[in-house]
C-alpha cells in the first residue's frame, strides 16, 4: 500500500496535476477572500459568518477534487492501458485501492492546507480562526473520506473514465443541491431529515452551527453522523469490496 | 295615527343605530405601537425592539398574524426583508377585550441608509399597521481590505510558481 501511495502522490504532486489544482484553488479563495473584505455587499456580515463562507468553499470545492482524482484511479489506467502492468505486480489489489485513495485524499490535505491562511485572516480578530481550521479539519476530512471513497467505488465499476467522472460529478451536485432549497423548505422534520442524511449537507451544517453560532463543538455531533457512516461504509466497500471487481474491462456501471 | 308612525320610526332608527354601534365594538381593530420609534445603527449590527399589539375593543380578537416588513426610502437602495429577518410573521393568541401582548423582534441590518421598520396586524378587517420604526444604518467596513490584496495575490503566486516549477522538473 505505501509503494503504490508513493507512486500515486508522486504522480500526482510532481507530474503536476496536483499543484495545478491547488493553484485553482487557491484563486478560488483569493476571490472569496478579498470579496468578504472589500464588497460592501457581503461586507455587512460578521467576521465568523465570512469565515464560515470562505470554509464552507474550501470543504466543498477540496473534497470534490479529491473526489475527481478518485473517480479517475482505476478507469484512467484502465483507459491509458496502465491498469495491465499494475495488475501483474505482486499487489494485493485491495492495496493498490487503499494506496490510491491515500493519494487522493492527499489533495484534500492540500486544499486544507490553503485554506488555512484565508480562514485565519477572516476570522483571527474575533478569535474565531483556530476553531474554524480545526472543525473544518475534522469535519472535512469525514467528509472527504466518504466522497474519495465512493469515486474509488464508481472509478472500479465503471466501464469508461467519463462514465466514472460523470457519475461521480452528478452524485456530488445532487448532494449539494438541498444546500440551494429555501430556508422554508429546510424546515421541519422532513427538511432536517434530508439536510442530516445528507453527507455534505449535514458536514456544512454542523460547521455553520460552531463557526457562526458559536456552539460548542460537542453540541451538534449528531449531524457528523452521516459523514461518519458514510467514511466508514465507503472505505469498507472500496478497500474490501470494490477489489473484487478491478477487470481490465469495465464493471457494471455504464 | 301620524304621532303613532313617528314614534315608531324613531324606536326603528334607535334600535339601527344601537345595532351598529355594538356592531362596531365587535369589529374593533387592534392598535399597533412600537417600543422605539427611531433607532440609528451601523450595517451588521441588530436591532431588537418590541411592537405592543393591543385590543381596544370589548369582544376579544382572534387569529391574529403580526407581520414585519422592512422598506427603503432610498429607491436606489434594493431591500430584501428576508435578509433581515428569518422569522417575520407571527401568529398571535387570542386578545380578550382591553389587553394587549408584546411581540419581540430581531433583525440584522443588512442595508445601509435611512429605512422604515413596520409591523402590520391581520386578521380582524383591513390590516392594521402601527408607526414605523425610523432606521438609519451606517455603513462599516469590517474587514481590513488592503490586509486581503498581499493574501489573495500571494498565495495563488506561489502556487503558480510551484506548478511551473514542477512542470519543468518533470522527467519528459
Amino acid at each position: 500500500m505505501a509503494v503504490v501511495a508513493r507512486q500515486e502522490l508522486r504522480d500526482l504532486w510532481l507530474a503536476g496535476r496536483g499543484f495545478l489544482l491547488a493553484f485553482a484553488f487557491s484563486v478560488l479563495l483569493s476571490a472569496i477572500t478579498y470579496l468578504a473584505a472589500t464588497n460592501e455587499a457581503l461586507n455587512f456580515l460578521e467576521r465568523r459568518e465570512s469565515v464560515n463562507l470562505a470554509l464552507q468553499v474550501a470543504v466543498a470545492v477540496g473534497a470534490l477534487l479529491a473526489l475527481l482524482v478518485a473517480a479517475d484511479a482505476i478507469s484512467g489506467e484502465r483507459e491509458r492501458g496502465t491498469l495491465e502492468s499494475l495488475l501483474l505486480t505482486p499487489m494485493a489489489r485491495a492495496s493498490l485501492i487503499s494506496g490510491k485513495l491515500l493519494a487522493a485524499l492527499s489533495l484534500w490535505v492540500g486544499a486544507m492546507a490553503i485554506a488555512v491562511p484565508y480562514v485565519w485572516f477572516l476570522g483571527h480578530q474575533v478569535g474565531a480562526a483556530g476553531e474554524a481550521i480545526l472543525i473544518g479539519l475534522v469535519a472535512g476530512t469525514l467528509l472527504a473520506i466518504a466522497l474519495t471513497a465512493f469515486g474509488m467505488v464508481v472509478s472500479t465499476l465503471a466501464r469508461s473514465n467519463r462514465i466514472s467522472l460523470s457519475v461521480s460529478l452528478f452524485v456530488l451536485l445532487a448532494l449539494f443541491a438541498p444546500t440551494q432549497l429555501p430556508t422554508g423548505a429546510q424546515q421541519g422534520w422532513a427538511g432536517e431529515l434530508l439536510l442530516r442524511v445528507n453527507p455534505v449537507t449535514a458536514t456544512l451544517r454542523y460547521i455553520g452551527k460552531v463557526v457562526v453560532d458559536q456552539h460548542a463543538w460537542t453540541r451538534d455531533l449528531s449531524w457528523l453522523l452521516s459523514p461518519l457512516l458514510g467514511a466508514v461504509v465507503l472505505t469498507a466497500l472500496a478497500v474490501a469490496v470494490a477489489p473484487r471487481f478491478i477487470t481490465l474491462r469495465g464493471g457494471a456501471l455504464g | 295615527m301620524k304621532t303613532g308612525r313617528v314614534h315608531a320610526l324613531a324606536g326603528l332608527l334607535l334600535v339601527v343605530s344601537a345595532m351598529a354601534a355594538s356592531g362596531a365594538a365587535r369589529a374593533a381593530s387592534p392598535e399597533v405601537s412600537m417600543s422605539r420609534t427611531h433607532v440609528a445603527t451601523s450595517i451588521g449590527e441588530e436591532l431588537r425592539f418590541t411592537s405592543l399589539i393591543a385590543n381596544p375593543g370589548s369582544t376579544p380578537l382572534s387569529g391574529l398574524v403580526a407581520h414585519l416588513d422592512v422598506v427603503s426610502w432610498d429607491r436606489d437602495v434594493y431591500v430584501d426583508p428576508e435578509d433581515w429577518s428569518s422569522e417575520r410573521t407571527r401568529y398571535l393568541p387570542p386578545l380578550a377585550p382591553g389587553r394587549s401582548i408584546e411581540v419581540p423582534w430581531t433583525v440584522k441590518a443588512v442595508n445601509s441608509g435611512h429605512l422604515a421598520v413596520y409591523v402590520t396586524v391581520l386578521g380582524a378587517g383591513p390590516p392594521d399597521t402601527g408607526p414605523a420604526l425610523d432606521a438609519r444604518v451606517a455603513s462599516r467596513t469590517t474587514i481590513d481590505a488592503g490586509g486581503a490584496l498581499p493574501l489573495a495575490v500571494g498565495i495563488p503566486v506561489l502556487l503558480g510558481i510551484a506548478a511551473i516549477g514542477v512542470r519543468r522538473r518533470r522527467p519528459r
